[in-house]
């Protein structure tokens, strides 16, 4: 067995040569890492967020470091599906980089639409973003109702014969309920989590004069790990879907972490911006440890960490 | 290309007020005046962009100088290292100034630590036979930094910049510094008929331009169009930027 076989995840309709996948958002669209490590030699890469018109994004600050995290109100600042057909696509397809294309909507035919899109182009796998805490208008109402999350991801379904993942927010009182709904609509995977609300105070003094900012926005990064793991366990506990984990995953414990809770891949999100190279430094890693401890590979070593 | 690399501190030293002059060895063979450095902050999610002020290429090694004020947990950590430890950066990042052709004159304007990439784009300037000329303001004399042909204290730089352009008479304004130096910095390049360039400065998260949590809004021909500061710029001309409050 090679090196990249022992590490590798199979869905059924999608696969990846290692379960070491890096988020949306936090990766660009293509081989924008190609700078710091060999991105075709990760699991996949998540796009950043798609829509079908490309959007100019937030108005204002939109990044705020806080304790242990970040957060962002970036609003999906992206190109468009079109101009990532044409532009972006190639690029992906002649370097050989396994991704997932992540799309975003503000109604259900804005999803409808680019779903047929990614089924024309013969996408391979799309992560569905019901969950984006930044932009007004639908998306957040889909992730937070089961019965419009239910009814968005059946129109998705329709549309699309490819592997179908749902990215689901932390921000709802029943994690359980959605995640049904995903799978009662016929998708192939649940990802989680997206980030956390979370809201970055500034102050400024000069005398008694107080100036002050406010970012409200997603919270990521180290500190919403246990939310992570917690939402993980929830869902995996409740569906039968394949589960993607992600929220503060920064080394190799972290990732392990989140298989023994149920993952069984994982994506990488704001520690790309720490550590460039995190994401193959983990692929490394994980082929280490399992060889080390002497599982036979990754699919044992899952096994073990769920008993 | 842009690396992730490590470096180790050659000097480190207060040169100033509040401001620290960090050198650091780097095993880069070139770097445009404009570009900036991401440090790593053990402990910390972001790295911190500082312009380059400074590069000295020697077959022993070369250097990377940069400059900043004590603001925050990271520069108040990058405070406390001392000469020998390592540094974990990302170079070069960003664009550059745009050289003047050798007939051109050029008058630089920084404002208070603004002056770091003055201060390289100066030598660069210098290496390449383009007159130019760079004037600074500080708050106090204590905040002063050297490296100027003339310096302002108290006042605003803004204030001597029209009289030195009907003396000088140069072809184009380089500068850095707070926002509105930068605006009335463009503001008088316009009425004079210059080029100006700029350099920006945002709170960054990637630095190579993928999270776009650092843009700023340009002039397009199909109106406005965004761009982020640490990949298509940091340094923009002066009339392409449309400024925001």
């Amino acid at each position: 067995m090679g090196k990249l076989d022992i590490l590798r995840v199979d869905f059924g309709k999608f696969s990846l040569q290692n379960p070491i996948m890096t988020a949306s958002g936090t990766y660009g669209y293509t081989d924008e890492f190609d700078a710091f490590l060999e991105v075709k030699n990760l699991g996949a890469i998540v796009t950043k967020g798609i829509t079908l018109e490309p959007r100019p994004g937030n108005e204002g600050r939109r990044i705020f470091e806080c304790h242990g995290g970040m957060i962002n109100r970036i609003g999906l600042e992206n190109v468009g599906i079109e101009a990532f057909i044409d532009k972006k696509l190639p690029k992906l397809q002649e370097k050989g980089i396994n991704f997932v294309l992540n799309i975003a909507g503000k109604s259900v035919d804005d999803y409808v639409n680019l779903a047929k899109i990614c089924n024309t182009n013969d996408i391979k796998a799309i992560e569905v973003n019901v969950s984006c805490p930044n932009v007004k208008s639908g998306c957040l109402e889909f992730g937070t109702d089961e019965k419009c999350l239910y009814d968005l991801v059946s129109k998705i379904r329709e549309a699309y014969n490819g592997f179908l993942i749902i990215k689901l927010t932390p921000n709802v009182t029943s994690i359980e309920n959605l995640a049904l709904a995903v799978q009662n609509a016929g998708a192939d995977c649940i990802s989680a989590i997206n980030t956390v609300k979370g809201l970055g105070v500034e102050l400024n003094f000069n005398g008694v004069k107080v100036s002050k900012s406010f970012v409200q926005g997603g919270l990521s990064g180290k500190c919403i790990k246990p939310v992570a793991l917690s939402m993980v366990k929830r869902i995996k506990d409740t569906v039968n879907l394949p589960v993607i984990g992600l929220g503060g995953i920064s080394n190799l414990k972290d990732m392990l972490e989140f298989i023994a809770v149920g993952a069984d891949a994982v994506q990488i999100g704001t520690e790309n911006f720490t550590t460039p190279n995190i994401a193959e430094k983990l692929v490394d890693e994980l082929t280490e440890f399992i060889t080390i401890q002497g599982f036979r590979d990754f699919n044992h070593l899952k096994e073990e960490l769920r008993k | 290309m842009k690396k992730n690399l490590k470096g180790q501190i050659l000097n480190i030293e207060e040169i100033a007020k509040d401001t620290v002059k960090l050198q650091f060895s780097t095993p880069l063979e070139n770097i445009l005046p404009g570009q900036f450095v991401s440090i790593l902050i053990p402990g910390k999610t972001l790295r911190r962009p500082f312009s380059i002020a400074g590069f000295v290429k020697s077959p022993k090694g070369s250097a990377i100088t940069v400059l900043f004020k004590l603001k925050g947990e990271g520069t108040n950590y990058l405070k406390n290292l001392k000469t020998g430890d390592d540094i974990d950066y990302l170079a070069p990042l960003g664009n550059s100034f745009t050289l003047p052709k050798k007939d051109e004159k050029a008058l630089l304007i920084g404002a208070g630590i603004g002056i770091a990439p003055m201060l390289y784009l100066k030598k660069v300037l210098n290496e390449n036979s383009v007159e130019n000329f760079l004037i600074t303001g500080f708050k106090n004399e204590k905040e002063v930094i050297e490296g100027s042909d003339s310096t302002v204290i108290g006042g605003s730089v803004i204030d001597s910049i029209q009289d030195l352009i009907n003396k000088f008479k140069p072809q184009i304004l380089y500068s850095c510094g707070p926002k509105i130096v930068l605006q009335l910095v463009c503001d008088i390049a316009k009425k004079n008929g210059l080029k100006a360039e700029i350099a920006m400065e945002k709170v960054m998260a990637c630095g190579i331009g993928v999270c776009r949590g650092c843009v700023i809004k340009l002039k397009d021909e199909n109106g406005v169009k965004n761009a982020s500061v640490c990949a298509d710029g940091p340094i923009f001309q002066g009339t392409e930027v449309i400024w925001e409050n």
